[in-house]
């Protein structure tokens, strides 16, 4: 035999530990960057990452995985997906590259911080390639929309969105900030790894994947479907972190961290993947709902993976599976109203064909959203467009960054739940962000949500136009609009009628 | 509403003003740290949180400044997709090397004595390839640019790289020469070997420098010259010494990704320089670094040969080096 498997080598590459003596073990590996909780570095030995890769095995599959995602860009180009497909469908793609593509890119921090401050050496082997992994999903999420660039200059915000103070993207800093870039290793490793990419990614990219094929963009859908190979492999870091920590005493901890990374991915997810799924993506393409995905990679998903480990399901266990039925709707009502602030134009999705999907996969919708929705559409079919857009300001959860919503229906309220602390006072979106943010109050409180700096006097003038500007929005084609320009009242029409 | 109407870009507004049309690499590597925008929360959180104070130290406050760090170009202009090419392309011509000399048994007709000499001074390497990835990774998360940060993640995976080939050396000699303490000894001789410490002292007090500038400095313009002329090149030249011909082969590939380091480095202290401020810093933190590095070389080359000349080595980093400061 000339080469020797990787097994009979592979664990040299991560006997790496040693016992520093010229700095101590704190100064090498401080708790503040590494998260290690007191555990020293002989029991993180005992890290076992269960997918095993080695460089030259790396390099070789993903220069394959990389020839085979810009080929098909390349073979499909005259497809002309901006074109032909749906406006909803463009949406969806805005929607996700801005919110997506530099956000992916931020996780190279994160992965590099587990690859320098990891005590466990496995850890830091498989972030080192997890560096490069969110390299690729950065840069190829930036390539692939930059094409569209010339076409629509709502696509510039794949690059922009996380430059600017737009409120999406201050909400998906905001998250992306908490479980990745400004966190610990260890932290990075069960919020972003085991709790986000392990269920929210393969919701986001293989569901999306899976909308894509039948709508004809298979240039999206083989590229997302390709990086979701990447993000199952980096994804099980995080495993064997809880492990090391369980086994030393520190399941609280470890459990705590799980809870907040869940809740926090899950408000995220509902303003911005739930709306795609369910109202955008045009309805003959929708493989299943936002709802039935989310028990799909989520409920199922964690349910096991927490059982499995010896962790529990969050306390919130039940909020969660009521909000799972409700809140996207509320979300994608307040998006679609509030759309000049986006940098996409939601899809309405309420035909009555939709509106019949929509009560046969969410029971009871007709009731609570489609009244509100009814309201909506005759005000679009009088012509009274002044009471289909925003002249107030929301108020914002100081933990997701989010407008606060209510649900609709015989039993509406907007509850908050408010919190005075250091003599501030805060209000946040249900009674779990408001635990997140008393879990460690300084991480988040000296931070001003969008609104908070209006009254602040930050954003200047005090109007409309102000806040767009303090948005970054450069002119209005970037400003978001109804995306099928009101077509959807129309054949709404003759059931209006009815109803009259 | 007195948005004005506008026509859409024919690329990212930020590169809307280049004169030349953007490559890929402009596309997708430039300017995609957020975390510089606002000075007072590096990231969306409470400014005063424990991760914005340490960004707020160790990189915002930096004595090492310039105006515009996202000018920075790697001269190399890689991506994520041209760098597994590459590297995909130096792995085939380095397994080839593994399979051929397997096939050919050139472990057995090293001449004998040099497994010591490898399992001493060549094994443990994997130690300090791996400070090297480690510490690639700390100045990758605290560049002040993207096109920085890109080059130290290259950087990462290229030391993870030199690892990789040391651990399969080291487990393919251990088994024509089971009794020198191969895949065994290494840690035993990182922590305690003399011509170790050295290193182990520098890489141990480099990875706590945690100002990104320093960390930069100490890492590609003092240490990693420092490993290139004085370690692998004085291992290279007892290697074909000993009848391995093996080795210095494998070391002219890694070299290939160190000099591919040294351009990008020499690239950034050009840049670094156009602030006339940054010479002293820069200079301040070589003074402080070369002492600790020139030891570790000599130690290093010492427990090699008491044969070769240590002050040899020391004069050809500092030269290598000098050479990267020269604009
Ligand atoms: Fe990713
Ligand atoms: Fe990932």
């Amino acid at each position: 035999m000339a080469m020797h498997p990787r097994k009979d080598w592979y664990e040299l590459t991560r006997s790496t530990n040693w016992t520093p003596s010229y700095v101590t073990e704190e100064q090498l590996f401080p708790e503040q960057m590494s998260g290690h909780m007191g555990i020293t570095l002989d029991k993180w030995e005992s890290y076992d990452e269960p997918y095993k890769t080695s460089y030259p095995e790396y390099v070789s599959i993903q220069r394959e995985k990389d020839a085979g995602a810009y080929s098909v860009k390349a073979a499909l180009e005259r497809a002309q997906i901006y074109e032909n497909a749906d406006p909803g469908w463009i949406s969806t793609l805005k929607a996700h590259y801005g919110a997506i593509a530099v956000g992916e890119y931020a996780a190279v921090t994160g992965e590099g911080r587990m690859a320098r401050f990891s005590k466990a050496p496995g850890n830091r082997n498989m972030a080192a390639f997890g560096m490069m992994d969110e390299l690729r999903h950065g840069q190829i999420q930036l390539f692939f929309p930059h094409e569209y660039c010339k076409k629509d200059r709502q696509f510039d915000w794949a690059w922009r969105a996380y430059q600017s103070n737009e409120w999406a993207a201050i909400a998906a800093k905001h998250f992306f900030d908490d479980i990745i870039t400004g966190r610990d290793a260890i932290s990075v490793a069960i919020m972003l790894t085991f709790s986000f990419e392990t269920g929210f990614t393969n919701m986001q990219f293989l569901g999306l994947a899976a909308d894509a094929a039948d709508a004809g963009d298979y240039t999206f859908s083989s590229l997302i479907s390709s990086i979701q190979t990447d993000e199952s492999r980096h994804a099980q870091q995080g495993g064997p972190a809880l492990q090391v920590l369980i086994a030393n005493g520190k399941k609280e901890e470890a459990q705590k961290k799980v809870d907040i990374a869940i809740w926090r991915a899950w408000r995220l997810f509902a303003v911005l993947t739930g709306p795609t799924m369910d109202y955008y993506t045009p309805l003959e393409h929708r493989q299943q709902s936002f709802k039935e995905f989310m028990y799909e990679w989520i409920i199922g998903q964690f349910e096991r993976a927490l059982i499995d480990l010896g962790l529990d399901k969050p306390w919130y266990w039940d909020l969660f599976l009521k909000d799972i039925d409700e809140l996207h709707h509320s979300y994608h009502m307040g998006v679609w109203y509030w759309r000049t602030t986006a940098w996409w134009n939601p899809a309405a999705g309420v035909t009555p064909e939709e509106r019949d999907w929509l009560e046969e996969k969410y029971p009871g919708w007709n009731k609570r959203w489609g009244r509100c929705w009814d309201v909506i559409t005759e005000n679009v079919i009088e012509g009274r467009m002044e009471l289909v857009s925003p002249e107030t300001l929301p108020t914002i959860c100081n933990m997701s960054q989010i407008p606060l919503v209510g649900i609709p229906g015989d039993d509406w309220e907007v509850k908050v739940f408010s919190l005075e602390h250091n003599g501030r006072l805060y209000h946040f979106g249900s009674e779990v962000d408001r635990w997140i943010f008393q879990q460690d109050p300084v991480q988040y409180q000296n931070h001003l949500n969008v609104v908070d700096r209006f009254l602040a006097g930050q954003i200047q003038p005090m109007t409309l136009e102000g806040a767009l500007q303090y948005m970054g929005f450069q002119c209005v084609e970037e400003m978001g609009k109804d995306a099928h320009d009101f077509a959807w009242a129309e054949k709404c029409k003759p059931e209006m009628k009815k109803s009259a | 509403m007195s948005f004005e109407s506008k026509k859409p870009l024919r690329t990212w507004s930020h590169l809307a003003e280049m004169r030349k049309k953007p490559s890929e690499y402009d596309i997708v590597s430039r300017k995609l740290h957020y975390s510089t925008n606002n000075p007072d929360a590096p990231w969306e959180l409470s400014p005063d949180s424990p991760m914005n104070l340490w960004y707020k130290q160790y990189r915002n406050a930096s004595p090492l400044k310039h105006d515009n760090w996202d000018a920075f170009t790697d001269p190399d202009q890689l991506v994520y997709r041209t760098y597994n090419m590459m590297q995909d392309g130096q792995e085939s011509y380095v397994q080839g090397l593994f399979d051929q000399f397997n096939e050919r048994e050139h472990d057995q007709m090293i001449r004998d004595g040099w497994q010591q000499t490898l399992a001493r001074c060549y094994a443990p390497l994997r130690y300090l390839f791996h400070c090297l990835q480690m510490s690639s990774a700390y100045v990758q998360q605290m560049a002040p640019a993207s096109t920085i940060s890109n080059c130290c993640i290259l950087q990462t995976a290229d030391s993870l790289r030199w690892l990789t080939h040391t651990a399969y050396r080291t487990h393919e000699l251990s088994l024509t020469y089971g009794d020198v303490g191969l895949g065994q000894q290494e840690r035993a001789l990182w922590e305690n070997e003399p011509g170790w410490q050295g290193l182990r002292e520098l890489m141990e007090k480099q990875l706590t420098a945690f100002d990104w500038g320093e960390a930069f400095v100490s890492l590609n313009l003092v240490i990693k010259p420092m490993i290139i002329e004085g370690v692998l090149k004085p291992l290279q030249q007892k290697a074909w010494e000993n009848n391995d011909t093996l080795l210095p082969l494998l070391i002219d590939s890694q070299l290939k990704d160190a000099e591919r380091h040294n351009r990008w480095a020499k690239a950034l202290v050009k840049q670094a320089l156009e602030n006339p401020d940054n010479e002293a810093v820069i200079k301040g933190w070589i003074e402080k670094w070369q002492p600790l590095a020139d030891k570790a070389a000599a130690a290093y080359v010492t427990m090699l040969s008491d044969e070769l000349n240590c002050g040899l080595y020391v004069e050809r980093s500092a030269s290598l080096r000098a050479s990267m400061l020269t604009v």
